[in-house]
């Protein structure tokens, strides 16, 4: 039987969790020694318990550099840059797994609306500047990142870049592996037409093949290979890797003031170029239509895919204005 | 109380001499932390208890210690050695200028409604 206060404390120590863990270690015995105060007063208190959770979830959405609390942009513009990555990867998994579908319609037959047309142009712009831009913003990062593996003074970005690594490792070779099984790269008479090569159709299609709505329905996926089935199970977790990867590595690298503006710069046009995207996405799910043996047909999946990227969107859109914002005080100090 | 400061200017034009202006909801919780502590150092169970006395309003531990970061993060109030687990707080000469300036304004609005209310509605 536990005394009253060892109870207290443990529901104390519960709430704590509700913060980050750089605030639990600044202020986590004071403010347990307040809410145990607070809960001998009161004992129930839903006031207090929203309370906790508000100013916790506040808490860690400062840690990510997502308010307009004043910070010291040294870490607030690492942070900011860090959620924008993870909020991008949340967006381009649900969008290029909508992008592949349509891609993969197109190698068959082309679509018979305007709207699936125009979405797939705007798609497939916002995806190639995409490319570019995460590839322009790679170069500094890696670049900062082997020079300080190289003099030894890494603090910290080898474990978080090998998980990226391995993560692309892994989802290169599976999506490529996977893609070329699929009928569609070869052999068929409409195959390899459209508006992008058919082989990076099958490497999207593949790579992103765990965002499916064959989750929701255990008997068609039981039918699936097993290894189709292992990779759907394994390429989430690559991803997983790639994107916490990259975070870490941005969270721990402080390449300086310019090399931060510029990535901060880059964020923005990112943010300019996922709202095409988004716009692309929604004139597919609003104004397509099922086409040629319903190969551009819109699902549940689909417009959940939409949902998701909205507010993966509204997330980077935040990241990218504070970092930009903190940049700029950085350049100026 | 409200929350909002007077002569709050919008994000990013804070005025240095009212850096309370810049707390957005909890400027409210801040004042009444600087007015608490205006008397000497405090824990956080004691600021609770002084300002649920002095302002007859109980500040939840959440916003406590969210307005307490920022204070401190602004160089207007200062953490002190813990004792046991209880760690002070106490106000920074930064701290007194902004909760002199921050009340300062607040009394020039409370005097002016008070002179048009004792003008215009004096027979009420």
């Amino acid at each position: 039987m536990s005394s009253p206060q060892t109870n207290l404390e443990r529901r104390a120590e519960r709430l704590l969790w509700w913060y980050p863990r750089n605030w639990r270690h600044r202020y986590g015995d004071e403010f347990t020694e307040l809410l145990i105060a607070d809960l001998s007063d009161e004992p129930r208190s839903w006031r207090r318990a929203g309370d906790v959770a508000w100013s916790g979830l506040t808490a860690r959405l400062t840690n990510a550099g997502l308010t307009s609390h004043a910070t010291d942009p040294v870490d607030q513009v690492p942070a900011s840059l860090a959620s924008l990555s993870v909020s991008s990867g949340v967006f381009l998994a649900f969008g290029v797994a909508i992008w592949s579908q349509l891609t993969i319609g197109w190698q068959w037959s082309a679509p018979t609306t305007g709207a699936t047309y125009a979405a797939m142009i705007v798609m497939s712009a916002a995806i190639l500047v995409l490319f570019l831009l995460a590839l322009l913003a790679a170069v500094p990062i890696g670049y900062f990142v082997l020079a300080g593996l190289a003099r030894r003074r890494s603090q910290g970005l080898g474990l978080p870049a090998l998980a990226f690594l391995a993560g692309v490792a892994v989802l290169v070779l599976g999506g490529h592996h996977f893609g070329n099984g699929w009928p569609g790269t070869g052999g068929h008479r409409w195959a390899l037409q459209g508006l992008v090569p058919g082989g990076v159709a099958a490497f999207s299609w593949a790579s992103t093949l765990s965002v499916s709505s064959y989750w929701a329905h255990p008997h068609a996926l039981a039918s699936f290979p097993v290894g189709e089935i292992a990779w759907m199970a394994v390429s989430p977790i690559a991803m997983v890797f790639v994107v916490l990867g990259a975070a870490k590595t941005i969270r721990r690298l402080y390449p300086g003031p310019k090399v931060l503006r510029f990535e901060a710069r880059l964020a923005l046009v990112a943010g300019f170029a996922m709202a095409a995207f988004l716009l692309g996405a929604c004139a597919w799910v609003l104004g397509g239509a099922p086409g040629p043996k319903d190969l551009f047909h819109t699902g549940a999946i689909d417009v959940a895919g939409v949902a998701a990227m909205a507010l993966a969107l509204t997330v980077a859109y935040r990241a990218s204005r504070r970092a930009s914002r903190g940049a700029l005080v950085l350049v100026k100090r | 109380m409200s929350s909002a400061s007077p002569g709050h200017s919008g994000d990013g034009g804070q005025s240095p001499a009212e850096p309370l202006s810049t707390f957005g909801r909890y400027a409210g919780p801040a004042t009444l932390i600087l007015s608490s502590l205006a008397e000497g150092e405090k824990h956080g169970y004691a600021l609770t208890k002084d300002i649920e006395v002095f302002a007859g309003v109980r500040l939840a531990p959440g916003t406590l210690y969210e307005a307490l970061g920022r204070l401190e993060s602004q160089g207007l109030i200062e953490a002190l050695e813990r004792h046991d687990r209880r760690r002070p707080y106490r106000l920074t000469v930064a701290g007194a200028t902004a909760l002199r300036a921050h009340l300062g304004a607040q009394r020039r609005v409370a005097d002016v409604g008070l002179r048009r209310l004792s003008r215009s509605w004096s027979a009420t």
